[in-house]
């Protein structure tokens, strides 16, 4: 099992001795204004033997996040197709921009159909989208709960728990997501309550482009957690496109929006209270402008060292009895929903337990 | 499980095995490479090395640790951090 390499400097990568190859270039140094791009693909020898070139190990990779101006060729992405490695860009302001998506290596006709077929046919659709909300409002719920002695919160437990009710009466995908809507209002003005300071003040929900900085942290945690779920959902037989809850017409691909959903409380929304109120990332690691705020480049690098962090630590599973990282959480889930598909097992959403 | 291994090959021997440990470990320092591997990466690395080196003469010792075991003192230069944060 490989790791995810997170990628800060500006440079080169490259197929090199079959593996990965990392030559970071200082932006002056063969940097052309005028195409603003690395001139060419140039070898960058150093001459006086200091070698600036990082081997990765390839059998370590699971994915790579390039956060910097990187150089590479088809040669490099004909490699990560092979080991079938995910690249997960990310633009200058550190918003998702796309994946490298290698060629599928598993493929399952059979499960292809079952997936289009619960799709199709409203009723079993709404049955996995009805899961989708219960599982994740029953962990926001969770997340307000553990914070409870706080009196003030039980307001917004009482608004969420009511929604909640409804969503076995929902007839159709549009009231759903109105439900969905209702349940996530409530629990983000839960927010200022758990957070405590002036800086991260919520308002309101706001994206493309965030306007402040609990918005910009909620961004950046949602897109780090969708590109993780996609990982998890390349090494199943599943096919990330076609998704239950949100439409799949949609320009990502929506399955991973769909489980996403189900992990944003127990880790984004958590690891973001933890960063606050832990006071390990404050007004400096932000860039604030008139009508955006984005993450710096330092607080990108925190942020992600977390939630690297708690992706990989480990839980014991009540029904494997055998300790699971979050990461494999994610995989897990996308094994009881083709269970669920093949008409295995009824699928049952993941429901926090052990805080 | 988490490895340490280092080699004691013949010269014309030495860049293929440094070349083949690239592919699994982190460099850290000359003929010594470490990181974490599956058993199962371990297994097919073990058995690339010993195709690649003569057992009558090269040597290469392999150092599995827990990570309750593990502490890494560093004194002086430390040459390569094995992270995966470039």
């Amino acid at each position: 099992m490989g790791r995810p390499y997170y990628i800060f400097s500006s440079g080169i990568l490259r197929r090199k001795d079959n593996t990965l190859y990392f030559e970071s270039v200082e932006a002056n140094d063969v940097f052309d204004e005028e195409v603003l791009c690395f001139v060419g693909y140039p070898d960058v020898d150093d001459s006086e033997g200091v070698s600036k070139r990082k081997p990765i190990p390839v059998e370590d990779v699971d994915s790579i996040y390039v956060f910097s101006e990187i150089t590479f060729n088809t040669r490099f992405l004909n490699f990560l197709s092979q080991n079938n490695i995910l690249l997960h860009v990310f633009n200058y302001y550190g918003f998702y921009s796309g994946t490298f998506y290698p060629r599928e290596f598993l493929n399952s006709g059979r499960l292809i159909v079952k997936q289009v077929e619960n799709y199709i046919f409203d009723d079993l659709r709404l049955i996995l989208a009805r899961k989708f909300v219960d599982g994740s409002s029953y962990n926001m719920l969770r997340n307000l709960k553990s914070y409870m002695p706080n009196d003030d919160l039980k307001v917004y437990v009482d608004a969420i728990e009511e929604e909640r009710v409804k969503i076995e009466s929902c007839g159709d995908i549009s009231e759903l997501m109105a439900c969905e809507g209702h349940i996530r209002n409530a629990y983000y003005g839960a927010w200022d309550l758990i957070t405590k300071d002036d800086f991260f003040a919520f308002d309101k929900r706001t994206k493309q482009p965030p306007r402040n900085a609990i918005n910009a942290l909620i961004s950046f945690g949602n897109s780090m957690l969708y590109t993780a779920v996609l990982g998890e959902i390349y090494k199943t037989h599943l096919n990330p496109t076609i998704s239950y809850l949100h439409e799949p017409s949609e320009r990502r691909f929506s399955l991973a929006l769909d489980i996403a959903e189900l992990f944003k409380p127990i880790i984004v929304d958590r690891l973001i209270f933890k960063l606050i109120n832990k006071k390990q990332i404050s007004q400096e690691d932000f860039e604030v402008d008139l009508n955006f705020c984005y993450l710096s480049e330092e607080g990108r690098k925190k942020f992600v060292k977390e939630f690297n962090d708690l992706v990989e630590s480990t839980i014991k599973h009540r029904n494997l009895g055998r300790n699971v990282s979050y990461r494999g959480l994610i995989r897990l889930e996308c094994y009881k929903l083709i269970k669920h598909l093949l008409g295995d097992q009824d699928y049952e959403p993941i429901k926090v337990w052990w805080y | 499980m988490y490895y340490i291994v280092v080699y004691d090959v013949e010269e014309k021997r030495v860049a293929k095995v440094c070349k083949l440990l690239r592919k699994y470990l982190h460099w850290v320092q000359n003929s010594v490479f470490e990181g974490e591997l599956s058993d199962g990466k371990f297994m097919e690395l073990k058995y690339r090395l010993f195709e690649l080196i003569d057992p009558e003469v090269d040597s290469v010792i392999i150092y599995a640790l827990q990570g309750r075991w593990r502490n890494r003192e560093v004194i002086g230069l430390n040459k390569n951090v094995a992270g995966n944060v470039i």
